[in-house]
């Protein structure tokens, strides 16, 4: 492998596992916020059903 | 409320765009606008990925022991989430400082991998932190795992110190370091081209760390409220 091979192995490496981790943390993050949001839901319409 | 949600939102964009732009101008000045170095050609390219990989992650570990000092101390969840955010991110920066400095030590060195005492202390770096994000997910109760982490991610970052003396230290195969030295400034060390694109690639790093952080840190604040009101149903 030349030089320039050795260089582009180490940046796609990288780019890719930063994307990788970047695109996990985002699906992570909307999976917990649709759950908070049905759990905030389902406790308000509790309550309303006990007022 | 809903208008800090809608602010910390915005700014959290604001931080995601200027990370972009750090990222982008970093790829261009380390790729295409520094000059090759006169005796490793372009493979020292990867440095431009590499130093500021393991500044990040000093950083990143730093974070790590701030928080779990101030969980030790005031049993606050917030800096637990602090401290569990920064070692996963941390770990990562680590794991491609790892990878980055064995793709340039294949064609510079003539090997993959050395036992030199850098990169072992680098590799015992990262197997602490794989060790704490282990124990955080393997243990039932919460606040235990959290203190024996805390206490572990306080380990963790004296491990960074040694690291850092290891090249003065011991006889290595790595060189001694070229931005952090005791005895020069770097300016008198590196080529103004080439610290320009350290630099640029170091602050295009931190941003795109921070801006993982927020979102790592958003994250773990969810999960907390979520346990919270589970637990409050559940009673």
């Amino acid at each position: 492998m030349g030089a320039w091979g050795f260089v582009f192995l180490a940046y796609g490496i990288v780019w890719c596992a930063i994307l990788i981790y970047w695109l996990t943390l985002k699906r992570r993050l909307r999976r917990a916020e649709t759950e908070l949001a049905q759990l905030r839901a389902s406790q308000e319409s509790q309550k309303n059903v006990q007022t | 409320m809903a208008e800090i949600s809608k602010t910390s939102v915005k700014s959290k964009g604001y931080l995601g765009a200027l990370a972009l732009i750090g990222v982008l101008l970093g790829l261009y000045w380390g790729l295409l606008h520094a000059p090759p170095d006169a005796y490793q050609g372009e493979v020292q390219r990867i440095m431009y990925l590499h130093i500021p990989s393991i500044l990040t992650a000093y950083l990143s570990f730093f974070l790590v022991f701030v928080g779990s000092c101030l969980y030790l101390w005031k049993r606050e969840k917030r800096d637990d989430i602090l401290a569990y955010s920064a070692a996963e991110i941390g770990a990562l920066f680590t794991a491609l400082t790892i990878v980055e400095g064995s793709i340039w030590g294949k064609p510079t060195w003539g090997v993959w991998w050395t036992w030199d005492a850098r990169l072992t202390l680098t590799a015992i770096l990262l197997l602490i932190f794989a060790g704490y994000l282990m124990l955080r997910s393997l243990t039932d109760d919460e606040n235990r795992a959290a203190s024996a982490a805390a206490v572990l991610g306080i380990i963790g970052f004296l491990d960074i110190p040694l690291i850092h003396m290891s090249v003065y230290w011991w006889r290595t195969l790595h060189q001694p370091p070229s931005i952090l030295r005791p005895d020069k400034a770097p300016w008198d060390n590196v080529h103004p081209a080439m610290l320009t694109a350290l630099a640029i690639n170091f602050v295009g790093f931190v941003l795109l760390y921070f801006y993982l952080l927020s979102r790592r840190f958003r994250l773990g604040e969810i999960n907390e409220e979520i346990k919270a009101r589970l637990l409050n149903r559940n009673n």
